[in-house]
């Protein structure tokens, strides 16, 4: 569809309306679109009504069988749900350890994906294809394989503290801590962190780096002020997916995490099975929507600029 | 070219599959033979039914076929039961027949399951009489208890009460454990039992049997008991094992010399080997952990009724029941020991296992877990 149009664009005209290629776009964008309506933008909907106390129809089912539910007593539901969460001793704490997580890892990831993708751009060489092509390894090992892994690692009876104690050194268990979520969390995230970066800076013509370098411009300042703006977008992006990412985890701070405070997708589980509480957990769900809105708006906003100044828009 | 000639293999692939989709949806006679079994448990009780009733079952009654569909660690109790419940209501097949996991009894509270009188199931006169009307429809098979497992090379004389099992873990720290209540009745079992200690009778009795959010208030004493062996217990301020699994692993490799396990899963991890053989299970007293009966059940809306309380009748039988205890499930059974073989009914010894103390129903238990979340780990 995008093609389309910018072919449009450069022959000058913006209008597409009643036109063939458009409801050819339209054919082809549509069944995408429905199915996301349907089966994702329905059920969301009624999660939402669930939330709000709205307990007949199609919520009639669970709302017989959960516990503390909220039935509404507005023509627009109650709150009362909600009220539950926010004052839930254990919400807080989870939520800052959500938050806490994300920002960490996502920083931690940018970080090191940067610095392979530039070693690779500036300097590369077989060295720097191998350290890419290994840091891409994690893509194809499944979570639940690489949280116990870890698990078996850093645990009580685990590698590290084992080979340490032959020195006479108390490693400390990092399993049941914030410390082995980021590391699980990073472990899984660097992989697509590192495959967009790395493609991002490929993009940028030698051409700019070489004109700079002849200026007298020193490495850090070619990456400072062209490597990195130019490669704005795919970091924008990557940014956005790997916190997202890890803002939804699951097996990861399950497996990994302290049982308290824990990351809001255990505590959601948590609440829907153990605790039989599924308006509670639609509530947290919803607050976790919400934080994920506010990257995915940053995202959405990068990627309109980015196509402004390509002319796409 | 290329399209016409994969046009025919195409339609042809198409009729088929469209011919085993509506080969499968109709009943057909021998189709009305097969029972829907639905098991939400552990691998060893899928092995249970898998390897050992169901070829079993199958020699009594060659007419039958038992279909089996397992769910592992019930996963999917939530939407099972939402399953169940909705084809209750729209009056439609369930999918299932009989039903073997943790939210029968919850089906039984909530009055979806069909109650065969006594003369269409005459084994079940066999059983325990209250055990029985507990589960209100759910027909126990067999049963398991929580039991303390402790390493006897480094514990010779194990704690006999819970009061002794209290001041063992406040007396050798980072030597004991149990899963998060959540993750694993081992673990819940131990929080309810610390908790009960400080309950009347008659509270006990009203947890066990209703939803009762008014005593809940009286579970404070207990949990705050938790929260000050957070210090003692194996772990970094306050950190449990998230299931039944992790406390096995934790003994076998050495890690704790106590923590609380099912009889059954240690007796299976005894019996492969996985478990070493210096650690022992024993029972306490005042108050014993709490242990009970697993439940069948049949759904209201099942479409073979006749099927599933055929299997159910045999499963309370002596021969059914002779597999459950001495297979690799090592599981209690619900009809009197001297129906069973002598043999296989030796290793009971201690345990009065057709008297085990009730745990709360459900809805107070998912209570429990959830005080137990945001008062005990990490406080």
């Amino acid at each position: 569809m995008i093609s389309l149009r910018s072919k449009k664009n450069k022959e000058g005209s913006l209008t597409t309306k009643g036109e063939g290629p458009s409801l050819l776009g339209l054919g082809l964008s549509l069944p995408p679109f429905l199915l996301v309506l349907v089966f994702v933008g329905l059920p969301i909907l009624i999660g939402l009504t669930f939330s709000l106390g709205f307990t007949t129809g199609p919520n009639r089912v669970i709302a017989i069988i959960g516990q503390q539910i909220h039935k509404k007593n507005h023509w627009w539901g109650t709150l009362g749900a909600y009220n539950d969460v926010i004052h839930d001793s254990r919400f807080l704490g989870d939520l800052s350890l959500t938050i806490f997580v994300t920002v960490l890892s996502t920083t931690l990831v940018l970080l090191l994906a940067l610095s392979i993708a530039l070693y690779q751009r500036l300097i590369g060489g077989r060295k720097a294809s191998v350290l890419v092509t290994l840091s891409i390894v994690p893509l194809f090992v499944p979570v639940v394989i690489s949280a116990w892994a870890i698990h078996t690692f850093y645990g009580g009876d685990g590698f590290m503290r084992t080979l340490f104690s032959h020195f006479g050194i108390n490693f400390p268990t990092l399993t049941s801590t914030p410390s082995a979520i980021v590391i699980g969390t990073v472990w899984t995230s660097l992989p697509f962190a590192i495959l967009m970066i790395s493609s991002g800076l490929q993009a940028i013509p030698d051409a700019l780096i070489e004109s700079a370098k002849d200026c007298g411009a020193s490495s850090l300042r070619v990456i400072a002020n062209i490597l990195i703006p130019l490669a704005k977008t795919p970091i924008i992006i990557a940014a956005s997916f790997t916190s997202i990412g890890i803002l939804g985890s699951f097996t990861i701070p399950l497996f990994l995490g302290p049982n308290q405070p824990t990351m809001l997708g255990v505590e959601i589980s948590n609440f829907f099975g153990a605790y039989n509480r599924p308006q509670q957990s639609l509530v947290m769900a919803f607050i976790v929507f919400a934080v994920a809105s506010g990257i995915a708006f940053m995202y959405v906003r990068s990627n309109i600029k980015s196509a402004k100044e390509s002319g796409r828009l | 070219m290329f399209k016409k000639s994969m046009k025919k293999p195409l339609a042809l692939f198409a009729a088929a599959s469209l011919a085993a989709i509506g080969l499968t949806v109709p009943a057909s006679h021998a189709a009305s033979q097969t029972i829907q079994v639905y098991i939400s448990a552990d691998t060893n009780i899928q092995d249970l039914w898998v390897k050992t009733l169901v070829p079993a079952f199958k020699l009594a009654y060659p007419g039958y076929d038992v279909n089996v569909t397992f769910d592992l660690h019930g996963d999917h109790d939530a939407q099972e039961t939402a399953k169940i419940t909705a084809a209750a209501v729209l009056h439609k097949d369930p999918g299932a027949d009989l039903i073997d996991g943790g939210f029968v009894t919850t089906l039984g509270a909530a009055g979806l399951l069909y109650r065969p009188t006594p003369g269409l199931m005459p084994n079940t006169k066999d059983l325990n009489k209250a055990v029985l009307a507990a589960g209100k429809g759910g027909i126990p098979y067999r049963a398991s208890s929580v039991l303390l497992a402790y390493n006897s090379t480094n514990v010779p004389t194990p704690p006999a009460t819970l009061d002794d099992l209290l001041a063992w873990i406040k007396a050798h720290p980072g030597k004991f454990t149990y899963n998060v209540p959540s993750g694993g009745g081992s673990g819940y079992s131990f929080v309810e039992t610390v908790v009960d200690k400080y309950l009347s009778k008659s509270d006990l009795t009203t947890l066990a049997q209703q939803a009762a959010p008014e005593l809940e208030a009286n579970w404070a004493q207990g949990l705050e008991t938790l929260r000050q062996l957070n210090k003692y217990t194996y772990g970094q301020n306050g950190t449990y094992p998230a299931n039944n699994a992790e406390t096995l692993k934790d003994l076998s490799t050495g890690l704790v010399d106590m923590g609380t396990v099912w009889s059954d899963q240690f007796s299976s991890a005894l019996k492969a080997g996985t478990m070493p053989a210096n650690i022992k299970v024993t029972a306490i007293k005042n108050p014993s952990f709490t242990g009970g009966a697993s439940y069948l059940g049949i759904p209201n809306s099942s479409t073979n009724k006749v099927g599933a309380r055929l299997l159910a009748n045999w499963v309370l039988s002596p021969a059914a029941q002779n597999l459950i205890v001495s297979g690799t499930l090592n599981g209690f059974p619900v009809i009197p020991l001297n129906k069973l073989d002598p043999k296989a009914v030796a290793a009971f010894a201690g345990v009065d296992i057709l008297n085990l103390r009730p745990t709360f129903i459900s809805a107070n238990a998912n209570d429990l877990k959830s005080k137990w979340a945001s008062t005990v780990p990490g406080k």
